[in-house]
């Protein structure tokens, strides 16, 4: 039974409603929060929500070997909903 | 200096020669003697002057058209001139000889040079019907366009314009050879109207000619569709419209051969009437001016006939596109337009010259004519803007096909079509529930909201229900092909992006590597076993074959296969068929039982308790969807699986994920796991606990001592357990359930035959339970575990107070004296406080004394006694 209900990728997205989930966004972005609905565009609404951006300055001038420095900016949000056109990656978190 | 080579001869062969000069009487030509002593001198006395137009008025020196008929002028001057000594018949002839010689000449070069007015006009009747044989006009393939193209034979192609010009110079021409002639005689009038006559004739032809070329070039223009229709549609409108555009090229194409065919009989016809008229007059010789009323007849029903097959085809144009037909009939109307209004002003000013008429007269005919041409040319204007914008509204006509507007109709449509409406717009048909019920009605047949009850706007009652019923129709179309789909869903899809070619999707990809799965043998193996004890029945239960927990993706796939049977169910509920009908009613219960054992056997409830660690049912309900499901479940299922139900959860309680990962409740608060974990926490007390508290409630005093019983014996360490608050609050539930028999028994409302021995059984539960927990019982409170003092500990308190209170109405006095021994520090603690002000506000303070009066009214005590 466990396999047989899965006929499409987004059946494996549906496993996941009201669970915590890891979205990858373009833009370096990232939020794990937990999905409460998805469509066919993957327009997702997610509640619980932290996001972390990825801010990659790049010194001007700078020799092309020398690595751009990377911070970090996270914020939460208690809802959210996320445009499905900006999502690369959906996927239950990691478990220790 | 004589305008007509000819005349000179003619007027020496008519006698006058023989008096100009005996020298040259013999010579064909006129003999000039400038320069030499015999010379007159005349040359000089001419009187030079006045000839700028003489080659407007009498043609240019080279060729000259066709219509001069010079022969009846001149036999008209004869008899004055000649006063009948000559015959007429002699003086006729040589000039008709001459007259035709240039045209016999004509080349091509000769025929562009033509500075002639008639030059412009078709040769068709005339000089270049004669030049072609006529034979070869009766060539055996009568049908070939080049042949008989009169564009083909016009020597180059002329744009619309070039003729435009020609015509209006040719006009222009005309006027001015009419002022010339108001200064001759009466018989030169006579004569210019002749002429007059047989050039509008020429006219008429030549519009004929013209509106044949835009014709021929429209039907060209039709013969290119849009490159969008290219690709021929399969829709039936548009055949139609392709075959309609067909039949109207070849009817145009008949028509023309058809034309070129009368053209051609009617050159004959007009060659012969020319002889016959020659012949005429001869015969008539007097009657020249209204002769050529006769030339008029044989023609005149021809070109009758042709303007009527116009206009014919003028009519079929006219019911085309009405783009199409404004934008290419606009050039040919306006050209049309000017000729006829040339026409009309040169025939005013002809009819002025030739009445009479009075200056005044002439002005007010001018005016006429002016108002006339202004008002003309301002509807002409007007129809072209019109038909400007309509061309620009209709520029995207027909760009989509009808089998493209299907297609988005189609899509739109599947978009509405549901096979169940009420459970598509669930939520909206839920809201508008509420809201009636809120507002007070309670009307529940207009459920869903009907199709144009709204009303369309500007739209008749029967447009309305026409569209109704299209919209119905289209409806039930697409839902029965749904349904056919449906039959074979998994085929529907198939081969929807295109088919793969070769047989590689058909035939499994070939194996690489022939490696044994031992798992995969053993794992049979197992299931095998595990059917057959199942078969066998529970008894065998030492007997259970271990398998492994279920993985989590496991569980998310089973509680998503059993969160669409619980709708389906739903739905079913809510498609109850009326009690009346028992046959619908035995069936909808079959389903509605099948569905139900289906919801059951998911839960995995009677899988054996050993069978995995934690229980496939402890695992189902980990995630917090798992434990919402649990409520919706309940009132399907019944009270005694639920029972069940509770006893495997029970049995199962310290494999539950807020069990064991409590602990993290007590770390800070300020990890994801602690969210987490506070998460499953709320959802578990919300959900599971408040689904199995009104089973709860029910159970005999008997099965809740069981079910303690079972709690405490299944426990590594009861106190684990309510130091976690899902256990706290069961065993505070249990509690509370035994108060609430105690107090029906006592009270006597409940009869209880076995209730001694019920209650015996129940307190040594309850002292082995007790003496369990005494020594945690500090430990119970949140605040005496968590070390930072967090502002809400008392909230978190609150359920051990209760819990206490409830325990110390289970307990004899001595147990009393053991709680109050425990918990004096707590209490105490809490009363100064609260009492003493060290609380940060005065809720604190308040919920202090309450969680502490939970307790102490329990015990008969309260915080008001307590004095420090």
């Amino acid at each position: 039974m466990a396999s047989s209900t899965i006929q499409e990728p987004f059946d494996l997205i549906r496993l996941s409603l009201s669970e915590r989930v890891f979205v990858k966004l373009r833009g370096d972005r990232e939020l794990t929060g937990i999905l409460h609905a998805y469509d066919g565009h993957m327009n997702l609404i997610m509640s619980d929500v932290e996001e972390t951006i990825m801010l990659v300055d790049v010194v001007d001038g700078a020799p092309p070997g020398q690595p751009a420095t990377v911070n970090v900016a996270k914020r939460k949000m208690p809802m959210l909903f996320v445009r499905g056109d900006g999502v690369i990656l959906v996927s239950p978190p990691s478990r220790t | 200096m004589s305008f007509f080579g000819c005349q000179t001869i003619i007027w020496r062969t008519s006698g006058r020669g023989s008096e100009t000069g005996g020298a040259h009487e013999n010579e064909d030509v006129a003999v000039y003697t400038w320069g030499e002593e015999s010379y007159d001198g005349l040359g000089d006395a001419l009187l030079e002057g006045g000839d700028d137009l003489n080659d407007e008025t009498f043609g240019g020196g080279g060729s000259v058209g066709k219509d001069f008929d010079f022969a009846g002028q001149t036999n008209l001057l004869e008899p004055e001139i000649a006063q009948g000594k000559a015959s007429a018949l002699e003086g006729a002839r040589p000039q008709s000889v001459v007259e035709q010689h240039p045209r016999v000449q004509h080349s091509l070069e000769s025929i562009w040079n033509d500075k002639s007015p008639f030059s412009v006009l078709p040769r068709e009747n005339g000089a270049a019907s004669r030049r072609e044989p006529p034979m070869s006009q009766f060539s055996p393939f009568p049908e070939s366009p080049v042949l008989h193209q009169p564009n083909a034979s016009q020597g180059g192609p002329r744009t619309l314009q070039e003729i435009e010009v020609e015509m209006r110079a040719a006009a222009q021409r005309q006027q001015n050879a009419l002022r010339l002639q108001q200064e001759e005689d009466q018989l030169l009038q006579e004569q210019a109207y002749q002429r007059r006559l047989a050039f509008q004739q020429e006219r008429e032809r030549e519009q004929n000619r013209l509106q044949m070329m835009q014709l021929r070039e429209h039907s060209q223009h039709q013969r290119t569709p849009p490159p969008r229709m290219l690709p021929v549609s399969q829709s039936p409108r548009f055949v139609d419209q392709r075959q309609m555009m067909l039949l109207q090229q070849q009817e145009e194409h008949q028509h023309q051969l058809r034309l070129q065919q009368e053209h051609l009989q009617e050159q004959l016809r007009m060659e012969e009437l020319e002889r016959q008229l020659r012949a005429q007059q001869i015969s008539q010789l007097n009657q020249g001016p209204t002769h050529f009323s006769h030339r008029r007849q044989p023609s005149g029903p021809t070109i009758a006939e042709l303007q009527a097959l116009q206009q014919q085809q003028h009519l079929r144009q006219r019911s085309q596109s009405p783009a199409y037909r404004d934008f290419n009939v606009a050039p040919q109307n306006s050209a049309q337009l000017q000729q006829r209004l040339l026409a009309e002003l040169a025939q005013v000013e002809y009819m002025r010259d030739f009445q009479g008429a009075t200056q005044a007269e002439q002005e007010a005919l001018r005016a006429e004519a002016m108002r006339k041409i202004v008002e003309a040319e301002r509807m002409e204007d007007k129809r072209r803007r019109k038909a400007a914008k309509i061309a620009h509204m209709s520029r995207y006509n027909d760009l989509m096909t009808q089998s493209d507007k299907d297609f988005i109709t189609r899509i739109q449509v599947s978009q509405l079509v549901t096979p169940d409406p009420y459970a598509d717009d669930f939520y909206a048909q839920v809201y508008g529930a509420i809201l009636r019920s809120r507002m007070g009605l309670q009307t529940q047949d207009e459920r869903v909201i009907k199709f144009g009850t709204g009303g369309g706007v500007g739209l008749g009652p029967n447009a309305m229900q026409r569209m109704e019923q299209q919209v119905e129709r289209i409806v039930s179309n697409a839902r029965r092909r749904e349904e056919e789909k449906g039959l074979h869903s998994l085929h529907s899809l198939q081969g929807a992006l295109g088919k793969t070619s070769g047989r590689s999707y058909k035939a499994a990809p070939r194996q690489l590597l022939q490696v044994d799965d031992p798992s995969t043998n053993e794992g049979a193996a197992k299931e095998a076993a595990k059917l057959s004890h199942e078969t066998l029945g529970f008894a065998q239960t030492s007997n259970v074959v271990r398998k492994d927990p279920l993985t989590r993706r496991e569980v998310l796939t089973i509680l998503e296969g059993l969160y669409d049977v619980v709708l389906k169910v739903e739905q079913l509920r809510r498609d109850q068929p009326n009690s009346e009908d028992d046959e619908a009613t035995r069936e909808w219960q079959t389903e509605f039982d099948d569905m139900v054992e289906q919801l059951w056997d998911g839960l995995r409830v009677l899988v054996p308790l050993e069978t995995s660690n934690p229980h496939p049912f402890v695992s189902l309900m980990a995630p917090s969807k798992g434990k919402k499901l649990l409520p919706r479940l309940t009132r399907h299922i019944g009270s005694s699986r639920m029972l069940t139900l509770i006893t495997l959860l029970v049995a199962c309680f310290t494999q539950l994920d807020v069990v064991r990962q409590a602990p993290v409740l007590d770390g800070p608060d300020d990890t994801a796991e602690y969210a987490e974990v506070d998460r499953q926490t709320q959802a578990f007390l919300g959900s599971v606990l408040q689904s199995i508290l009104p089973v709860v409630a029910g159970l005999e005093l008997h099965v809740v001592t069981a079910l303690f019983g079972l709690l405490i014996d299944r426990s590594p360490d009861v106190a684990d357990v309510a130091r976690t608050r899902p256990g706290l609050a069961l065993l505070t539930l249990f509690l509370s359930r035994v108060e609430v028999v105690k107090q029906a028994w006592a009270s006597g409302a409940e009869a209880a035959p076995t209730a001694e021995a019920a209650l015996e059984q129940w307190q040594a539960v309850f002292n082995h339970f007790f003496l369990l927990l005494t020594p945690h019982l500090l430990s119970l409170f949140p605040s005496s575990r968590i070390n930072g003092a967090s502002l809400a500990i008392d909230m978190l308190d609150q359920p051990v107070w209760q819990f206490l209170a409830a325990l110390a109405l289970q307990a004899v006095p001595e147990q009393h004296q053991v709680l109050v021994t425990s918990l004096r520090e707590k209490v105490l603690e809490n009363v100064l406080s609260a009492n003493k002000g060290w609380v940060a506000d005065e809720e604190e303070r308040r919920t202090k004394l309450a969680n502490v009066d939970l307790f102490l009214h329990a015990l008969g005590l309260d915080s008001s006694l307590i004095t420090v």
